[in-house]
């Protein structure tokens, strides 16, 4: 199996807004493979580096020092984000646009043609369950619907890696288990996956392998049984590692 | 260049979905209509007036186009947080900030091109007479002048935090300029050193957008046609600056953290 | 519902309280001398006395339009601009223009200025002499100064200049005798006997309607008007040569002289030398004025020769 996702002694630092710091360390040499097929879960309380690593997995944040690079690619390099899908934790898209727009617009990003754009809408369209709302606009959806139309354009260009920041956060049960039906079938297609979540049930079930982090540090990698032994649940042996004292 | 356009596109549907454009459009037509059933001594071909008046309103009816709808771009991207999943595909950040220049600067055209039609209307059905060239090269060096003002105000977009107080900045240096551009050196003259150079500096650093704006006044009082050779060097000295200006922009945007 | 009629009940007595403070004081108000003659007038009622700023800009406007554009600002040389052309033009104002009016501009100072010149007006003429298209089939498009003289004397009616040009070009170049005369009539209204106005009125009724009578009758009140212009002043010490108010000479030997003129037309020789000898007095140039009293007396003397010679 090849590595697709790959950082390499990853630094990022902020200028801190705090007294007597000058800098904060969001990310402390973090280094990080997912291989092609892989379901991969990213975990850590609050503020511990998740969606900063994403951040400069995409392109969002330059890093201090480190690399990163997606199939091969320097993630400086707009073509190394060709193949993947990106869902935001936070769904928000242009208002003015129906669902069909939006996808259309995306689909002409990733360079699709014509013909295989209307039918990657189609099918997208349908898998989310958008079909009959396709012409509406999008400020006229609900939020589970926004949600939605954001899972339908991160999986436009039938991407090798979807990247999603907390795919289930603010969901019913009825959305979180639709999601979990999607990251399940992309897993069965060959499909690699590479998310952060906070529930850690769903993380126990659906993935291969997990990374915890705290306060920009790698705590643990590795697959769920390896990082559950000697723990009876996953949410324990988290707490364990992130160093939790009852 | 695809994903330039594709981005330009969504501008101009986002500004057709908008109302901007048509309140500025109605006020103007009523504001003329209006002026136009003015009565002075039963002479039905005095419309010098109202081609004044009307020229007035399209200036500043496209810097409010202009100067807003491009202070709003990237700010309310970030703020939506549409940002987000656009700079997550393959496209770079200069062909983002090339494709909101382009389509705003489209924008401005499809405006003008209203307006300007408005205008020949207005004007024709007193003198009777449509100077379309004269229009034409009036309303080509005025588009490619806002292609300037749209450059600045996404790089004002870029640098100023808000886009309101992007805005006022943009409207300020763009009308000083349009007003005193052509006399920044005479002011230069009575001042001592270094503010004399810092001002001969200045003047000959600017756009000189006024070249644009004083175009109004051959189109109203029918002034002939100006030789084309002074028009495109014109629009080759405005594309000049809307490349500064761009170029800039990418560079403020290339490393800015978007999240 | 009691609350909602007590509500109403309010408002009426609020809106019948109101009313009657409105009929109490619009009649105070129509009282005031000073505001029922203003209170006609729109501009005067919105903006008091800085309307007067505005019509001086309406003044110049209309000047500018006169050129086509072609105009200084305050930043150019204004020296040939100081007394705007199409007032200067009517002869009823004296030029105090010096300089080059033809290039106010001077050389361009740089490559900047000499390449944004194409770009504005940049050559001198006038509306009247074919405008930058030097089309004289054209030339009524004089017209197009109209509408800024009009909100001129709106904002600023006791500026009687601006009647003065109105009227000018409504009667020798658009050939609207008709709308001169409402003009001068709407500038006597606010500026009642004025004797430049009478003048230019008497004008129209001589020389586009040739009612004499009319004439006669105006250019009359127009010399009444102007001896009781200055009551302590006397008519020899306004007429002086070194008098430095030279409009009120001016005006005095126009009246004069049109009078004169009037008289000659119908054959009162002896009433125009009158007249003329009283214009003598004011011309700047009395030598020609009694040449044409002098060509008058020979007239009369060759009459008088004529009737003594007819019955034998």
């Amino acid at each position: 199996m090849s590595v697709i996702l790959k950082t390499e002694k990853l630094r990022v630092e902020f200028k801190s807004r705090e007294l007597g710091q000058m800098t904060k360390v969001a990310l402390n040499g973090l280094d990080l493979e997912v291989s092609t097929g892989e379901v991969f879960g990213f975990l850590g309380p609050n503020g511990a580096g998740k969606t900063t690593t994403m951040n400069v997995l995409l392109g969002f944040v330059q890093p201090t020092s480190g690399a990163a690079s997606l199939f091969g690619i320097d993630v400086r390099q707009p073509i190394a984000r060709q193949r993947i899908g990106y869902l935001p934790e936070l769904t928000y898209y242009y208002k003015f646009l129906t669902a069909e727009e939006l996808l259309r617009f995306y689909a002409q990003i990733f360079g699709l043609p014509r013909t295989e754009a209307d039918k990657r809408i189609e099918e997208t369209l349908k898998l989310v369950e958008l079909d009959s709302a396709r012409k509406r606009l999008i400020k006229t959806y609900s939020k589970g619907m926004q949600q939605r139309v954001g899972l339908a354009q991160a999986l436009i260009n039938n991407p090798d890696l979807l990247i999603l920041d907390e795919p289930t956060s603010g969901l019913d049960p009825l959305g979180r288990m639709k999601v979990r039906s999607i990251i399940e079938r992309l897993k069965n297609e060959g499909k690699t996956v590479f998310f952060s979540s906070h529930e850690l049930g769903e993380v126990e079930t659906v993935c291969d392998r997990v990374a915890i982090i705290s306060n920009g540090d790698l705590k643990a990698i590795g697959r769920v049984p390896e990082i559950m032994q000697n723990y009876p649940t996953l949410e324990k042996a988290f707490l364990n590692i992130i160093g939790y004292k009852e | 260049m695809r994903n330039i356009f594709a981005i330009a596109r969504i501008v101009v549907l986002e500004m057709y979905r908008r109302k901007e454009f048509y309140v500025l459009f109605i006020l103007t037509v009523i504001i003329c209509l209006i002026m136009g059933t003015l009565n002075f001594f039963n002479d039905k071909q005095v419309v010098r007036y109202l081609k004044e008046l009307c020229m007035l309103m399209i200036w500043v009816s496209s810097l409010i186009i202009a100067i807003t709808m491009t202070a709003r771009q990237i700010p309310a991207e970030r703020e939506q947080r549409t940002l987000l999943p656009l700079l997550a595909k393959p496209l770079s950040r200069a062909q983002l900030i090339f494709g909101k220049f382009l389509g705003c600067w489209i924008v401005c055209g499809l405006t003008l091109i209203c307006f300007y039609a408005f205008f020949g209307v207005l004007s024709a059905s007193r003198e009777h007479t449509w100077p379309l060239l004269n229009y034409f090269q009036a309303a080509l060096l005025h588009w490619i002048a806002l292609g300037v003002v749209v450059a600045i105000s996404l790089l004002g977009s870029l640098v100023f935090a808000a886009p309101s107080s992007n805005s006022t900045i943009c409207f300020a240096v763009v009308v000083t300029i349009m007003c005193l551009g052509r006399y920044l050196d005479q002011f230069a003259v009575n001042l001592h050193e270094p503010m004399r150079s810092i001002v001969y500096a200045i003047y000959f650093a600017i756009p000189h957008l006024e070249w644009s704006f004083g175009m109004r006044n051959l189109i109203i009082h029918d002034w002939p046609l100006i030789d084309w050779a002074f028009i495109a060097l014109a629009a080759l000295y405005f594309l000049a600056y809307m490349s500064v200006f761009l170029v800039a922009a990418c560079l403020v945007f290339r490393r800015k953290s978007v999240n | 519902m009691n609350s909602a009629i007590k509500l109403w009940c309010w408002l009426i007595a609020l809106f019948l309280f109101c009313f009657n403070l409105c009929t109490h004081l619009q009649s105070q108000f129509q009282a005031i001398e000073y505001a029922r003659h203003q209170s006609d007038n729109f501009f005067n009622l919105l903006l008091g006395d800085s309307s007067r700023i505005f019509a001086n800009s309406s003044y110049v406007e209309a000047d500018v339009y006169y050129h086509s554009g072609y105009y200084p600002t305050i930043f150019d040389n204004n020296q040939a601009f100081e007394t705007p052309h199409m007032a200067e033009d009517t002869g009823a104002v004296a030029s105090r223009n010096s300089g080059e009016e033809t290039g106010f501009m001077g050389p361009p100072r740089d490559w900047l200025d000499a390449f944004g010149r194409h770009f504005i007006p940049n050559r001198h003429t006038h509306l009247d002499e074919g405008g930058p298209s030097d089309d004289l089939s054209g030339n009524s498009k004089v017209a197009e100064i109209l509408p800024w003289l009009k909100l001129s004397s709106k904002l600023d009616p006791e500026n009687i200049q601006t009647y003065l040009v109105m009227s000018y070009w409504l009667r020798n170049n658009l050939n609207q005798p008709q709308q001169a005369e409402q003009v001068l009539h709407e500038g006597l209204r606010y500026n009642p006997g004025n004797p430049q106005l009478l003048y230019e009125l008497g004008r129209i009724y001589f020389e586009n309607y040739t009612n004499t009578d009319r004439a006669r009758t105006i250019w009359e009140a127009g010399l009444r008007s102007w001896a009781q212009e200055q009551p302590g002043v006397s008519q020899s010490e306004r007429l002086k040569p070194d008098n430095q108010n030279f409009d009120d000479r001016f005006i005095f030997e126009q009246l004069q002289t049109h009078l004169a003129q009037l008289e000659g037309s119908l054959g009162n020789l002896q009433a125009a030398i009158d007249h003329l000898k009283q214009a003598k007095l004011a011309s700047p140039s009395p030598a020609e004025i009694q040449k044409q009293i002098d060509e008058l007396q020979q007239g009369i003397n060759i009459l008088k020769n004529s009737k003594r010679a007819s019955p034998e």
